[in-house]
């Protein structure tokens, strides 16, 4: 079933903490809502889940308008972070809980317990009490108990921060097996993750400060963001200030070769470059500097150069004989690794 | 943590007990003492004799007893009940409305128990409730004077309950009704019990506004008690306000005991 | 909606219906839906029907508050209205301020509020200074059994008040441990130690009696403390009387000020301490109230003395419940 936020604004006390959001979650499809604490992700989840009320703007599901209607009415699937398993109650019982709330029969609830258990993996748990078991068994009950009343929309509210980062990678695939396996449920995921969000999604949507920044795959996101905040909050990014040229664009001396997508010369931009697109060594595109830090990674060298002021960063494969600080180095990058962003301002655009 | 050295801690613990022992184990043991003695005169009692407890357990002190354990039943379930009603729905109101409630509700706790007894007396001594001379009527005051405090930790209770359990049972599609069985009246029954407890506590040992109602056949433990004092007889008293303790003891230790097993973490 | 059922088993799933495939059928939804079609269609603005449906939300709640506040004005505030009617109502009939001023012409009545104002903060002041000192020791000094003595304080509390005054008796009274104790060293007729009937005695009663009521929350406020912080400030060199003042104190200061106010009240409503001394010479206005309706069946001058306590712990309550509130507690 589809999710719709059709210009969806919620205000606390005058204050607006989701402004207007147009977003259409498609069948079956997981889209993360990523963005920092604050930015309205979690009221958005809120808003379709039923425990915020919008000040404007409607909330579908499918073809029907929840946004009048209590959460219990509702028929989503949801998980939070701290997963609120009812204490008192055994595994199974919070299993049961959505099935007797729907008056199941007691044959088909035991099924159905059965089954999202066994599902999870959860099955040998099944007359344990919450507090007996460990985060990511909890967590697991969670989901089951969420799934049990085979709802059509799954809501996660940051279902993993409260792992510690061994099990939350694990957890991570755990999620992307229930989903090829429930094709049909959409996935509305909300986290400050940007692993979490590139790893299950099939699109992002980008929240900062109440608004919708971008949308898109994450493919999309990555490779071409739309704006600065997209390219800094999805992966790491040099963000270097150009002017636009004829053929490219010019940081301080140095003349860049980079698709300027018609944008006129003479024009300020940003120039945003993946740090480990980029080379050490001579090269199209080369920028020269003095290497102001260096950090052994294990697997890769992060190399911090100051190139005329404005600090670039590089990720490279381990290297033999890693520059040392104060030296001299060449950097460059490919021109079509380099995307050109309008400069400074935030880009409200879509 | 806050005192180091031995000897500072030892000298701060030789003066703790110097005040506690004194002022707040002795009135007990003392009480224990003289439930057992027919003489006190000396630095310990004399005269060792439990005819006191035979007395206290049984003719007019069994029935005072029972009484007392009655009316303290039905006024702790009764306040409980209310009370809990009272802290639930005021925690559904706006702000505005629940402060009006609390505060409504804290009144008890202010007006003197003895203007209590005597507001009530006035008032069911004449139609259209004529309660006057019943059990009732003591009954009715132990019950409006221990609402408030059921009240009051039941609405702390409610204000430290986390709304996500509540949420997530409303997003697995239980209604009001299911949420508060099920959910939040379970998660609040550790809180319920001990407000239970306290309760029965308060109606056993009240004695302001039962003096000045009670009937000459429901005569609780505590007017008992100072009957005998009144008449000289503090022995006989203590033995019955060791009966009084121990019950009250009793009761609340067996309320703990479906305390601990109705906490969950 | 059957098709979107996302378990793979799928044994019957018509059978437990999803809400959503329930339609606009059953009878709330659909008046939920006609009434948020008509807000969007012309009769008001979404904003006006949020307003409707919340303005319908918060009356259903009242609602629900009713009862338990019916029971409360019936059983209690009506009451309390009949007491203040009867205190302007003399036995010689009619309505007049009569009663109130033959009381406030007594001399008795004027004593015994004397003696109940000053009792009341003197109590108040003595369960503060010791409750806090005793708690800081339980709390930050333990010793082996620290938790007992908390769990006795606990059991303090549910006894009644006058337990405190009957064991005083036997440890204060003309032939008790003190005195007895006394005569046995000295050898003289009689002990020295006859204030139990005095108001020295009724004031040593509650101040052990209420003592426990501050401890108790000052104890849930140092289990709050970080202790940490403790550690900090002995790290930087601080000593005890200094942590404890500028630690400490600060941090038990809404413990001190809710266990105070309410022991404040308790004591100036307090009665089964002075009924057991059984003193003449103490009365305070609870004591007043007793032995003007129950001994001398003057129900009228009962009532303007319950008036005029009730004014005054209900104004003291009231007085610290509003100061509170503004300090943010």
């Amino acid at each position: 079933m589809s999710i719709r936020f059709d210009s969806v604004t919620v205000a606390y006390d005058g204050n607006v903490v989701l402004d207007s959001l147009d977003l259409t979650v498609a069948p079956g499809e997981v889209m993360a809502l990523l963005g920092p604490s604050g930015s309205g992700k979690t009221t958005a989840l809120r808003a379709v889940a039923g425990f915020v009320r919008p000040a404007s703007g409607r909330v579908l599901l499918g073809e029907r308008d929840v946004t009048d209607l209590p959460p219990h009415r509702r028929g989503i699937g949801m998980v939070v972070q701290q997963y609120a398993l009812f204490p008192h109650m055994r595994v199974e019982d919070n299993v049961a809980f959505g099935l007797k709330a729907r008056r199941a029969t007691r044959a088909e609830i035991r099924q159905r317990v059965a089954d999202a258990l066994e599902m999870t993996g959860m099955a040998a748990y099944a007359r344990r009490y919450p507090r007996e078991l460990s985060g990511g068994q909890q967590q697991r009950v969670a989901i089951a108990r969420a799934l049990a009343v085979r709802p059509a929309v799954l809501l996660l509210d940051e279902p993993l921060s409260a792992l510690d980062a061994r099990l939350r990678s694990g957890m991570l695939g755990e999620l992307a097996r229930l989903h090829r396996e429930l094709p049909e449920v959409s996935i509305l995921y909300v986290t400050h993750d940007q692993i979490e969000a590139l790893t299950l999604a099939d699109r992002i949507a980008v929240m900062d400060k109440a608004r919708l920044r971008a949308c898109g795959t994450p493919r999309e996101l990555y490779r071409a963001p739309a704006d600065e905040f997209t390219a800094s909050f999805v992966g790491n990014a040099n963000l270097l200030p150009v002017t636009v040229t004829a053929g490219g664009a010019a940081l301080g001396s140095a003349e860049l070769q980079v698709d300027t997508a018609g944008a006129v010369a003479g024009a300020r931009a940003t120039l945003c470059v993946r740090p480990h697109l980029v080379g050490l060594g001579d090269g199209p595109n080369r920028l020269t500097g003095t290497v102001s830090e260096i950090q052994w990674r294990g697997s890769t060298h992060r190399l911090y150069v100051d190139v005329a002021g404005h600090p670039v960063m590089a990720d490279l494969r381990e290297l033999r004989n890693p520059p040392a600080h104060g030296d001299e180095v060449s950097l460059h990058f490919a021109p079509e690794d380099a995307v050109l962003l309008a400069a400074g301002v935030g880009g409200d655009e879509r | 943590m806050l005192v180091h050295s031995r000897k500072a801690k030892w000298a701060v613990w030789v003066l703790f007990l110097v005040l506690f022992v004194p002022l707040f184990a002795l009135p007990l043991l003392v009480v224990l003492g003289a439930s057992l003695a027919t003489h006190w005169s000396g630095v310990l009692p004399s005269g060792p004799t439990i005819d006191h407890y035979r007395a206290a357990t049984r003719g007019e002190a069994l029935q005072a007893l029972t009484t007392s354990l009655l009316t303290a039943l039905a006024a702790s379930l009764l306040a409980l009940a209310v009370g809990t009603w009272a802290a639930l729905a005021a925690a559904a109101l706006k702000k505005s409305h629940r402060r009006v409630m609390d505060a409504l509700f804290v009144l008890p706790v202010a007006v003197p128990s003895v203007v209590v007894g005597l507001s009530v007396l006035v008032a069911f001594s004449q139609p259209p409730l004529l309660l006057n001379g019943t059990r009732w009527i003591v009954i009715l005051a132990h019950t409006v004077l221990v609402t408030a405090f059921a009240h009051q930790s039941v609405s702390a209770a409610i204000v430290r309950l986390d709304p996500a359990y509540e949420q997530a049972a409303a997003s697995l599609g239980a209604g009001p009704a299911r949420v508060l069985w099920r959910v939040r009246l379970p998660l609040l029954l550790p809180s319920l019990t001990a407000a239970a407890g306290l309760c029965f506590a308060l109606s056993m040992g009240e004695l302001s506004a039962t003096m000045m109602l009670y009937p000459p056949d429901w005569t609780p433990l505590p007017v008992l008690i100072h009957a005998a004092t009144d008449r000289g007889a503090l022995f006989a008293g203590s033995a019955v306000a060791v009966v009084l303790m121990a019950a009250t003891l009793l009761v609340l230790f067996a309320v703990s005991r479906v305390r601990t097993r109705a906490s969950y973490r | 909606m059957s098709a979107e059922s996302p378990l793979r088993t799928a044994p019957d799933p018509a059978r437990v219906p999803a809400p959503a495939g329930r339609g606009p059928a059953s009878g709330r939804e659909a008046v939920l839906a006609a009434a948020t079609d008509g807000g969007g269609a012309g009769a008001g603005t979404p904003a006006e029907a949020v307003r409707g449906r919340a303005a319908r939300a918060g009356a259903r709640r009242l609602l629900w508050a009713l009862p338990p506040v019916a029971l409360l004005a019936v059983f209690f505030l009506y009451p309390l209205v009949l007491v203040g009617r009867q205190s302007l109502q003399p036995d010689t009939g009619g309505t007049s301020l009569r009663p109130y001023a033959d009381v406030f012409a007594s001399a008795g009545f004027r004593e015994a509020l004397w003696t109940t104002v000053w009792l009341a903060p003197a109590a108040t002041a003595g369960c503060l200074v010791l409750g806090f000192l005793l708690a800081l020791v339980i709390a930050f000094v333990p010793f082996p059994g620290a938790k007992a003595v908390a769990r006795f304080v606990d059991v303090f509390l549910s006894f009644p008040s006058f337990l405190v005054t009957l064991a005083l008796l036997f440890v204060y009274g003309q032939v008790g441990m003190a005195n007895g104790l006394w005569t046995d060293l000295t050898g003289a007729a009689e002990g020295p130690f006859r204030f139990l009937t005095t108001p020295w005695g009724v004031l040593l009663a509650e101040i052990t009696y209420f003592t426990p009521f501050v401890m108790r929350p000052l104890l849930a406020a140092f289990a709050q403390l970080d202790t940490a912080q403790l550690e900090a400030a002995s790290s930087l060199g601080a000593r005890a009387p200094r942590i404890v003042r500028r630690i400490i104190l600060p941090e038990a200061l809404p413990a001190l000020a809710a266990g105070g106010s309410l022991v404040l009240v308790l004591c100036l409503n307090e009665f089964g301490i002075v009924l057991f001394t059984g003193a003449k010479g103490v009365t305070t206005l609870p004591m007043l109230i007793y032995s003007k309706a129950i001994l001398e069946s003057d129900y009228p001058g009962a009532c303007v003395v319950a008036v005029v306590n009730v004014l005054l712990s209900v104004g003291l309550y009231g007085l610290y419940r509003v100061v509170s509130r503004r300090a943010g507690a």
